[in-house]
């Protein structure tokens, strides 16, 4: 498959992500670590419940996460509401206890009930809505994580990849995951 | 009551066949009203629904064309919006659930694009295989209208007579074919080493250039449910244009009644505004092309005394031979990926297992590979695992990229039997919603059970499918064909030649109804050809009028 990638210079933008990735993984786990030590839990401020909710979304995603889509998800999940913010700050505090940086590192070890939350708002980021189901509000399309995993192939329906008859049978391997 | 409108040619609907109509007495210099049930909208609309829709409804194909409460139509949003409209009985009742839009445009928004003809032998099912009927006329007459649809259209595909299918061309397709992505060079790979041969569709989908003012396909793999650059064929490019040639159309105008007069002839439409005022709309000549079912529908309901059994209807065929190509689907799973979504959703078939002497015991059938992006279908499964991170990740990969959809059309005998009649239930406007009995037949089964399922199981082995799971109850494929069954003799059919209504020498009746007979190819290359057939007779007729 040739000329797949319209944009040239997008391998520096990648390795300059991944570069931003970490920081905000680091200032994630910095800013948790900031909170429980600063305020008794659980925090209700929006703006402190927003800050949780990324906080938590980085480090059950490794990936580039858009704030305004998480202030989105949040208000859909009501995370600033009890059970969901118990859930939050629980998961917040066994990452922080676990020393983690990455979802692999606590997520096993949390309660079921903490568990479908995380794994809700994994859904989500993925699937650009928190429930879904007809009629429900969608919070990202082009963004949704859903599309990622395979966007060095499959086109973002209504979205394109390609050029004028420029797709071809080129099948990339599996293993060649995007970084995204 | 009010009559406000009047013209040369009153067109009822605005699909493909309409819109052919249309513009040809438009050039011809007659002028024209086309009367719309539904609303226009403007494409940017439905792609900006279409991107708001939850990943689960995605599959829906019409969940971006909500109907309106006037002019009503099938809305699998629900399992209860999907049974509120058309009423569906018999054996596959299920089968018969059409997909199609009551909007300015009609179903040419979600179509797929596909153009295939139907063959010499499609049309002379009775007289080789002894099943079925034959058409009226044969191939050749039917060519130069195919040929003259593709230019109209904008129809690409293969210059190599080896892919063309049928070969039996008098131009050249008017674009080249489109490229295909990776799934489908799988599957025509694997067709090839069952000794068939996957071919690229004729399809109505600007290739490497633009044409007739539409951009080239870039690839967005949304044709379904819309294309969103328009370079797929939709109304929506001819709408404005027959506006600029002078032709009105007149939309949210619900079309419930064809008034004849003393001499049988068609004197004047009636239809409803959302309010449910009543209009009044003259003509000299009238075309009902508001597809398969809203044509029947709205004839029965015109029944008067001097068509007792419906407008058009002495034959009593009215509604009766209602087709489809029932479909069934193998979900496969394979070791390597095949990868969909490159290209337009779809791009391919093989046609060959559609004909041979089988057919005097069983229905043909088509098998194409499904290129939509299987993405959100596998992010979807791979989430209810469980599964975070890096591991859900590479599942989300491995499900989209390793599964496939390989979907058999089968062809289906017209049979008076699978009849549309009036239901006792009514809609918003009280207009009685369709009843249609549905029994894909014998001759239908017998094809997937000795035919089709094994051997669309040896292509997917064939892809290396680890896993297949083919479908048996049989669904619908929105190719709806039949219910205004043409033929010379007018006891047992509905139009003539010219898709002309046998009853009434005004009426024109053209598109899927008309179709004698359905092959397994998509149905809209022969609507659209009809259409221009019977343009051909209207102009004549005007002309000697």
């Amino acid at each position: 498959m040739e000329n797949r990638d319209p944009s040239p210079d997008i391998g520096s933008a990648r390795f300059s992500f991944r570069f931003n990735r970490r920081l905000v993984l680091a200032s994630g786990v910095a800013m948790v670590a900031g909170l429980v030590a600063a305020q008794p839990w659980p925090v209700r401020s929006a703006v402190a419940s927003d800050d949780k909710f990324m906080a938590l979304s980085r480090l059950l995603i490794p990936h580039r996460l858009d704030p305004e889509i998480g202030r989105r998800i949040a208000a859909e999940l009501k995370a600033d509401q009890a059970p969901v913010s118990d859930h939050i700050d629980a998961l917040l505090k066994l990452a922080h206890d676990r020393h983690a940086t990455v979802v692999e590192d606590f997520f096993p070890f949390a309660s079921d009930e903490a568990k479908a939350t995380a794994l809700r708002i994994i859904s989500a980021w993925y699937l650009g809505v928190v429930d879904d189901a007809p009629g429900a509000k969608i919070v990202a399309y082009e963004l949704a994580l859903m599309f990622k995993p395979t966007s060095d192939v499959m086109t973002i329906p209504t979205y394109s990849i390609s050029r004028p008859n420029g797709w071809g049978a080129a099948a990339p391997s599996l293993s060649a995951m995007p970084t995204f | 009551m009010a009559q406000i409108e009047s013209a040369d040619v009153v067109v009822v609907g605005t699909g493909v066949v309409g819109c052919l109509i249309a513009e040809q007495l438009l050039d011809a210099g007659h002028s024209v009203l086309m009367l719309e049930a539904g609303p226009r909208v403007e494409r940017w609309q439905i792609v900006e629904k279409y991107r708001n829709l939850p990943p689960i409804t995605t599959t829906n194909l019409d969940a971006a064309y909500p109907p309106t409460r006037w002019a009503p139509f099938l809305d699998s949003t629900s399992p209860l919006t999907a049974v509120d409209y058309l009423q569906l009985e018999g054996p596959n009742a299920r089968a018969y659930r059409q997909d199609y839009v009551r909007y300015a445009g009609g179903s040419t928004w979600h179509w797929a694009g596909i153009c295939w003809r139907l063959t010499p032998e499609d049309m002379r099912l009775k007289s080789l295989y002894g099943v079925g009927r034959d058409w009226a006329f044969d191939y050749a007459t039917l060519e130069p209208y195919y040929t003259r649809v593709e230019e109209a259209l904008g129809v690409c595909g293969p210059s190599d007579p080896g892919l063309q299918w049928p070969p039996i061309r008098s131009k050249p397709y008017p674009m080249g074919r489109l490229p295909f992505g990776p799934g489908e060079q799988k599957f025509t790979d694997a067709a090839a080493r069952l000794g068939l041969k996957n071919l690229p569709a004729a399809q109505a989908r600007n290739s490497g250039v633009a044409y007739d003012g539409r951009p080239p396909c870039c690839g967005n793999n949304s044709c379904i449910p819309i294309c969103p650059i328009g370079a797929k064929y939709d109304a929506a490019s001819s709408l404005p244009r027959i506006e600029a040639k002078g032709g009105k159309i007149l939309v949210n105008a619900v079309v419930y009644r064809v008034e004849t007069g003393a001499a049988n002839q068609v004197q004047a439409v009636h239809y409803f505004d959302p309010d449910k005022q009543s209009h009044r709309v003259t003509g000299k000549l009238f075309v009902i092309a508001c597809n398969g079912i809203e044509t029947p529908k709205l004839l029965l309901m015109s029944a008067d005394t001097r068509n007792p059994r419906g407008v058009a209807n002495s034959s009593d065929q009215v509604g009766r031979n209602m087709m489809d190509q029932p479909k069934l689907v193998a979900e496969a799973t394979l070791a390597e990926p095949a990868w969909t979504g490159v290209g337009p959703v779809q791009g391919s078939s093989i046609m060959q297992t559609s004909q041979g002497d089988f057919r005097a015991e069983h229905a043909g059938a088509l098998f194409r590979f499904n290129n939509m992006a299987r993405s959100r279908l596998g992010a979807i499964q791979a989430l209810k695992t469980g599964l975070v991170g890096k591991a859900l990740d590479a599942e989300i990969r491995r499900l989209s990229a390793c599964t496939a959809e390989l979907t058999i059309e089968h062809e289906l005998l017209p049979d008076p039997n699978n009849r549309l009649t009036l239901s006792d239930k009514k809609d918003a406007l009280g207009i009685p919603k369709p009843n249609i009995y549905y029994d894909v037949g014998a001759y239908v089964r017998k094809s997937a059970e000795i035919y089709s399922t094994p051997l669309v199981k040896q292509l997917a082995h064939e892809m290396g499918a680890t896993d297949v799971r083919v479908t048996t109850e049989f669904t619908n494929s929105d190719h709806i064909m039949g219910g205004l069954i043409m033929g010379a003799n007018p006891a047992d059919s509905v139009v003539d030649v010219d898709c002309r209504a046998h009853d009434h020498p005004n009426l024109f009746l053209p598109g899927g109804g008309a179709m004698t007979t359905a092959g397994c190819g998509n149905s809209t290359l022969t609507m659209a050809a009809l259409a221009l057939k019977a343009a051909d007779a209207m102009t004549a007729q005007l002309t000697h009028a």
